[in-house]
This record gives C-alpha cells, structure tokens and sequence, in this order.
C-alpha cells in the first residue's frame, strides 16, 4: 500500500503550495479535441481548473486518500492567457467525519505568474479512513 | 458572415436544451489524465479499481464537467459568452468506460452586470447517463454579451 494521508491525518488550516505549470497552445489543443469545445481564441475556463487538480497531486505530502470527489464551488476571477504560468494553493477548511469516511473540503486557488489570483473556490472529497490493523 | 450567436437579450428564463449523448471511452480517461496531470488510481490502475465498490476505473469528475462544456455548445445555438463567472457543482455518480452521458440543461436567472454590455445567465445542468441516473448535477454563470 502507497503512503496517503488518510482522513484522521487531514489538518484543517494546512497550507500547501503546488508546483507550477506554464499553460501553452497545446494544453488547449489538447483540451478542444476532447472535449469538442468551440474554441474561442483564449484559454476556456474549465482547463486551468483541470489543471489545478493535477498540481495538487504533485505536493511532497503523502496524497489524501480520496474515495470520491463529492462537490465543487469554484469561481473565475481573471482570464488565463497561453504562455501563463499557474500554480495553486490549498488550505484544508473543514472536516466531517462519516462512518465510513469523512469529508474533507479543500479550498484551492490558482495563482499565476504574477500572484494574482485567477481561479478560486472549495472542493469536497470523500476520504478514506485509515484501515484498521488487522487482528492476529 | 452573419453572427448566429444568442445575445444576452434574446436568451429567455425558462429556456430548455438537450444535447446529443457522448460515450465516455478508456482513451478519453487517458487523455485527461495526461492533461490534466490527474494520475490517481480511481482513473489509472484497473487492478486497485477491482477491489474497490467501483469495481473498474471510474472516468474524472472534471473530464466530465469539460465533456458536458462541449455538449452544451451542441444542445443549442451558441450564446455571445463573454466567460464563465462561477459554478456549483455535484458528483453524484461515477461515470464509467463505455457510458454515455448528455446534458440537460434550464436557464434558471438573468441579471444585469455592472458593466453595461453583458448580463449574468443561470443555467440548471443535469448529466444523465444511458440509465437516465443522475451523474452531475449543478449551476452554471455564463458572463454573455448584450446585443451592441
């Protein structure tokens, strides 16, 4: 088993900073043949959001365990250009225990090369509990 | 050449779209891993996914929001959007290799926006699958031009 951060070990507060990543004309591409997306000349807004879930699997930190992603509040702020380098910051808001379980919500902002903020709002994950150690 | 797209003016409450279903495939999945640089296990290791209440991998969350952003622009003429203001959004069901998903979606609010050429349009949107089951369900504002 890979070493996650299970739901127990989730702090609220924690801030982490990703790595980051510079947008081009083939992230775009890319993004309007899968989607089929009409393209509009710039960076469609769903992509940098995309992108943001990736970053965040990049951070030292073991990665939460999630289970399932549940929800998501989000808000665009400022318009990303190709050529723009993002990265984003999380800070874990709250926690929810379930039986099995808990909720963990994630507010992540995308920041680019500037420090301004382009891209802003909350995901809820389900994550895993730690397993129980097995009885001899 | 004419301009077909739907101004903030001509958008009315109420209005109704349904799009056309896309099946979701392995190489869609493989694809917005790569892009998106979301390698985790619930998309990528069959062999995990197996043992999991899943029982195979499940396509992205956001794969299928950016599906439906696409289907949206072939469920109805195209409106004059400026950009996406914000979204609130549920997963409410994995979508796997091999469903097929459409878009319904209701425009549910219009308002103005402080700078005078454009207006704030609500969407209600609902991806169903082959089963007609909820997926993802949530709201979207869309930042649409005015008429010039």
């Amino acid at each position: 088993m890979t070493a996650a951060t299970y739901f127990e070990d989730v702090v609220v507060d924690k801030v982490q900073l990703t790595p980051a990543i510079t947008v081009t004309a083939a992230h775009v591409e890319m993004y309007e043949g899968l989607t089929r997306e009409m393209g509009s000349g710039g960076i469609p807004d769903v992509l940098p959001l995309c992108m943001a879930i990736g970053l965040g699997w990049r951070v030292k930190a073991p990665p939460m365990a999630v289970q399932a992603f549940v929800g998501l509040d989000w808000k665009i702020m400022k318009e990303l250009r190709v050529g723009d380098t993002m990265h984003t910051r999380s800070r874990i808001v709250s926690k929810r225990p379930l039986r099995d379980g808990g909720l963990v919500v994630d507010e992540r902002t995308i920041l680019d090369q500037h420090g301004e903020v382009v891209q802003q709002g909350k995901f809820t994950f389900l994550v895993a509990k730690r397993q129980k150690e097995a009885s001899a | 050449m004419a301009d077909l797209r739907r101004y903030f003016d001509e958008i009315e409450l109420g209005e109704e779209y349904e799009s056309p279903g896309r099946t979701v495939t392995e190489a869609d999945i493989v694809m917005f891993a790569g892009l998106s640089g979301d390698y985790n296990v619930l998309h990528t290791d069959a062999e995990f996914m197996k043992q999991t209440i899943f029982g195979e991998r499940i396509a992205h969350g956001l794969l299928c929001l950016a599906i439906q952003s696409g289907l949206f622009t072939r469920a109805t003429a195209p409106y004059a959007t400026l950009g996406f203001g914000g979204l609130r959004w549920k997963f409410k069901a994995p979508v796997k290799i091999g469903d097929t998903i459409r878009l319904r979606a209701k425009v549910v609010d219009k308002k103005d926006l402080d700078k005078p050429d454009r207006g704030q349009i609500t969407l209600d949107r609902t991806i169903l699958n082959q089963r007609d089951e909820v997926v993802q369900q949530g709201q979207t504002d869309l930042v649409v031009q005015k008429r010039p």
